[in-house]
Order: structure tokens, then sequence, then C-alpha cells
């Protein structure tokens, strides 16, 4: 055990770690700085997992655990797709699937002011950003981005939205393009907007290839990059 | 009230009305047709009278018992039914532990009123001394998971336990007729109960336009949708209970043309149960056949020559009147066995496996607890000098 895990962490990047596996041995590395994200925690001289999932490596010095859950915990910057479920004076409550309800502030909008609070019915969709996350508080929420530019944060107009994993959100988020948005993208027009909370919401021009389109998505998640462009392929088959 | 909030599913606008929509073009959010039921599975337990039913994402599971007991004062030669259910909050984010809620009551009492008005179970085979003792059937029903149409899976779970459920035997003795002998398994067959019929649970979900009818509703369309009903029928068209629970109203003639659906699909679901149960039957009967005869097949004989043979050197500190009445007739099997090579004794218990491991021993040397013999070291050596 100590032999493997002496020096290098190179082994078991991308590899599928469980909780208790030592990843770092910082006694042989010296003036480095790495940085830990979640998932990974010090223990005097070692770095250990706390997280199952799959550990990954970013240049210069990041380390980092990922897995897929069902639910939700809410961090910073992320974009996230919310539900209204009340409106406040000052606080429109959004549930982001975490385990609070978030608050987005009446005036975080583009251009908002006292006078052009936007209304929302209860069970609006949102497509928002997450500015504060902090452990036993409410969230808060912005539609708009750092700046202060609405960008494509707002509410999301028809479509169909449904839920899955956290891991299946990053998926659809990964660039290059993951395989199934590519082979879906060559036959059919669709727009989707992935919430890092585990919801995606599809759109197109009608409801057969709304509907194609989301089973696809949801079908995707255990498969690999080439297996993927098979069912894709043979799902678009059937339709045409 | 935000934790409360927090519990449920929330529902989207853009849901409701996708939803309703696709159902203008007869498409459904999961690629069914409006009046297509999702795949259904039925699986059965090691007990009798268990059975585990997943239709699409929803699971329920059901356990069928008996207990002898009085009967009640105008009815004294009739066995009594009784339907318990369990709601587990990991079916649901909004299940709470405790009190069975609104709905939990509902679905009891639907499956309760379909196989109790019906009289599809012959409660007076139960009657075993008429007004002293009946047999009391008890069914128990978990939710697992909801997504959707609990009932329809709950009655279909519930008529698979019935189906597979045995009681004990049980025989009038002593002076006067008046005592009662309930034979153990091993004793005397358990027998079935006696079922004239199936009836089958069937869920429409209404929208908002009335010409929108959907069969087996999912999780998402429950919520989206306006007015249901479930239909309670058998395969031979008998309509055994009907439950309109209020909300939205339906024409007369939409409520016909229900219940010829429901026709329809209860033939198929019967169908369905029955094939599931005779599958079940067969492969059990087999099992038995396997653990009852000792001189018909020699790799039984293996196997119980090993265990009897260390049962008879333990001693008497087991508690078996069986293992006694046995012991002449298995002494003779030992002799045959040993006789036979080792390797043949290894080779068929590579055949047998797990089956004589689970099945063989506890039903041949009476009820006891299984787990002494499978910590017994002594056998567990015993199979491994047979490998070497």
């Amino acid at each position: 055990m100590e032999s493997k895990s002496s020096g290098s962490a190179t082994n078991l990047v991308d590899q599928l770690v469980y909780p208790g596996d030592v990843v770092l041995d910082l006694s042989s590395m010296t003036n480095q700085t790495i940085k830990l994200g979640g998932g990974l925690r010090q223990d005097c001289d070692v770095i250990s997992v706390m997280k199952a999932g799959r550990l990954r490596f970013s240049k210069p010095n990041k380390y980092w655990v990922e897995s897929s859950q069902k639910r939700y915990v809410p961090h910073a910057e992320d974009s996230v797709l919310g539900i209204v479920v009340d409106s406040r004076s000052d606080n429109f409550l959004v549930d982001i699937k975490g385990p609070a309800i978030a608050f987005l502030p009446v005036l975080a909008f583009e251009g908002g002011t006292r006078r052009n609070i936007p209304k929302f019915e209860v069970g609006a969709l949102l497509y928002v950003r997450v500015v504060k996350a902090n452990p036993g508080m409410n969230p808060e929420l912005s539609c708009t981005d750092a700046s202060g530019k609405a960008g494509e944060y707002g509410v999301l107009k028809e479509g169909y939205m449904f839920e899955c994993s956290t891991g299946l959100s990053r998926m659809l988020l990964s660039s290059p393009t993951c395989p199934v948005l590519d082979t879906l993208g060559k036959k059919l027009s669709f727009e989707i907007a992935v919430g890092l909370n585990g919801r995606v919401w599809v759109i197109a021009s009608s409801p057969p290839t709304t509907i194609i389109v989301a089973n696809a998505l949801i079908n995707s998640e255990p498969l690999s990059g080439v297996q993927q462009k098979i069912m894709a392929e043979k799902l678009l088959q059937r339709v045409q | 009230m935000e934790q409360r909030l927090a519990n449920c599913v929330q529902l989207t606008v853009n849901e409701k009305q996708f939803i309703e929509n696709a159902l203008l073009s007869e498409l459904r959010v999961d690629g069914r047709g409006p009046l297509e039921y999702r795949k259904l599975s039925i699986k059965f337990g090691k007990d009798d009278g268990s059975a585990e039913v997943q239709l699409g994402e929803t699971r329920v599971m059901s356990f069928v018992s008996a207990q002898l007991v009085q009967p009640y004062k105008d009815r004294p030669n009739e066995g009594t039914l009784s339907i318990f259910t369990e709601f587990s909050p990991m079916a649901d984010p909004s299940f709470e532990p405790g009190r069975p809620g609104e709905s939990a009551v509902e679905l009891g009492r639907i499956i309760d009123r379909g196989l109790r008005e019906s009289r599809a179970i012959d409660t007076e085979s139960l009657c075993i001394l008429s007004a002293k003792l009946v047999w009391a059937i008890r069914i128990d029903i978990h939710i697992l998971d909801n997504a959707g149409n609990l009932v329809d899976a709950a009655n279909i779970a519930a008529l698979a336990s019935l189906l597979t459920f045995r009681r004990p035997e049980c025989s009038l003795g002593g002076e006067d007729g008046q005592q009662v002998v309930v034979h153990p398994p091993e004793v005397r067959e358990p027998l079935p109960l006696i079922l004239h019929h199936l009836p089958v649970a069937v869920t429409f979900g209404f929208f908002s336009n009335e010409n929108l009818v959907v069969l087996d509703p999912t999780y998402h369309e429950e919520a989206v949708m306006t007015g249901r009903m479930t239909a309670t029928l058998n395969a031979n068209g008998d309509v055994c209970a009907i439950q309109k629970p209020g909300e939205q109203g339906i024409f007369q003639h939409i409520i016909m043309h229900c219940l010829k659906l429901a026709h329809v699909k209860a033939g198929d679901i019967t169908a369905k149960i029955k094939d599931a149960v005779e599958k079940h039957n067969n492969e059990r009967a087999l099992q038995k056949i396997k653990r009852r005869s000792s001189s018909v097949s020699v790799d039984v004989c293996g196997t119980t020559a090993r265990l009897g043979g260390k049962q008879n050197q333990s001693g008497g500190g087991k508690d078996n009147s069986h293992l006694d009445q046995l012991k002449p007739k298995d002494e003779a099997n030992f002799m045959e066995c040993d006789a036979t090579s080792s390797g043949q004794v290894q080779i068929n218990k590579k055949d047998e496996g797990s089956k004589n491991f689970t099945g063989g021993p506890s039903s041949w040397y009476g009820k006891k607890d299984p787990y002494s013999e499978c910590v017994n070291s002594d056998l567990l050596k015993a199979p491994m000098d047979s490998e070497c």
C-alpha cells in the first residue's frame, strides 16, 4: 500500500477511488502548493479520499473527486434551474433541489429597480446563478452574471423539464460536446438549458422531437461515448 | 414552511402545458401511447405469499400471512380478510412515517373492496370450527418506490401474493372432534387459498381537456391530471368496484368507454399474473422433488450424507424428533452413498449448488435454526475435503 501511494498520484487520476484511499503522500513532495477540491482531505502527511467517485487532476496543481448524486449541494457560481415556489416583498423563493429553499432578490435582474419588478407565477422555471451558498443558510441567487448583464439567465418559457443526476448534468455541459448531443444535433434542431443541480430543460419545434431528445438524454447516463452514439442513432432511425 | 416545500417535488407550468399538449397528439412523455401500460414484472420471494411487483419505476411489495382467530359473531362460518398498507418514506419524500395518510387509506380501501365485495377469496373454506376458529388472512402492502399509479401495482402485488400463499392444513381430532391440530408444512403439504377470480384495478387519468384519457399515469402525469378513476374488473368483465374520488366531473359515455378499456386491460394483466404464478409454482415444485426424494437421486443423497453424518455425531444437542425417526432409513442411505466415488459426489454438488444449502437441510431434518448448520465448522471442512 505504501509503495503504491508514494510520490505521484498519476496512477490514480481518472480512476475510481473510494473513501479511505490514499491519493498523495506529501512527505515526498517538497515546496509544492496543491489545491484540493471536493472529496479530498488532508490528514497530516497524506491526502485521502472522502467521497467515492473519480479522481480528477487539472494542471498545475488541482485535485478533486467527481461523483454523481441525485441531490444537489449548492455552490457559488453554479448555473442552475430553479422553480419559483413563492414571492415575498424583497425575494422570490426558488427551489433549486438543495437542502434549503433559495432566495432570489427582486432586484437581481439586469436594470432591475423597484418600479419594474418582474412577476413570476408559482411554478415558473428560471435559469439562475448561485451567488452565495453557505452551509446552513438559504442560498442566494441572481439572474445576472457577475458583471450585471442578463446573459442567458431569466425565465424559460414552454418546453419540457426533467430531473436527472448531477453527473449527467456535468456530462451534458462538458467540452468537447458529449456524443449524444452531437448525434442528436445532426438530425434534430432543439435547445437545451442544463442546470448543475440535476435539471435539464429541452425545447424543440414539436412535442415528438422534444420527447425524443429528453428520452435520449435520460438514457445516455450509464453509456460510454460510443454507446451513446449508437443509442441516439437507433432512436432517430426508429422515428424517421 | 420552507422545510415542507423542500420535501415535495415541484411542478413547473412548462411541464403542465407540455404534458397536455403532447397528449393532444397522443404522445406521452416517456414515449408510450395514452392507453399503454408500463413494463410489468412480478417476482416472488422465498416465503409462500410474498410478491414484489415493478410497474415501470413503481415498486410495491406484498406479504400474506394467516392466523387462527375467533370469527365475527354474525359470520361464524367465514374467515376474515384484512389489508394493511405502509407508505414507506423511502418511496416518496412526501410520505411521512407513522399514521397512514389519506392516499394510503384510500389505496387500502380500493384493494379491500375489490377483493371483499366481489367475494374473490372463498372465505367459507377458511373456517375450521364453526363459531370457534377460522383463519384470518392478512395482506401487508409496502410501497417501495412511487413513480405513479400505486393502486394498480399494489393490487397486482396483492393478487400475486394471494395466489402463491399457502396455509397450513388443519384436521379435527380429539374425543369430541373439537380439538384442532395444525400440521406443520413438513408433515402435510400446505394448502393454497381458493380464489374464484382475480379482480384487477385499472386507473385512468383525466385532464382539463375532456377528451384526454390516459391509462397508468406516471408521477408527473398524476401531478398534472385533474381527475382520476379506478375501475376494478375481472377477466370475465364483471365490474367489482369503481372509485372516483371527487375532482373533475366526467361524462357518462367516457365512463362507459373507460370500463370497456379496463375489461381488455384486466384480461391482459390477469394472463400475466397467472403466467408468473405458474412459472413460480413449477420452479418450487421442482425444488421440492429434489429435496424430498432420497433414494431416487444420488446427488441429494451426497450432501445429506455429509450433513447427516455430522448431525449424528454432534448428538442430541438439537431437538429433533424427526431425526430419530429417520435414522434407520438414513443409515441405509449412507451406506449406499459412501460406496459412490467422491468424484461423483463432488460433480453433483456443483450442479446442485446453492439449492441444497438453502432448501434441503432444513426441510429434511425438520424446522430448526438453519444458521446452526451453516456456521458449523465441521460442515465447512467437509466440502473442502471433497474438492481437494
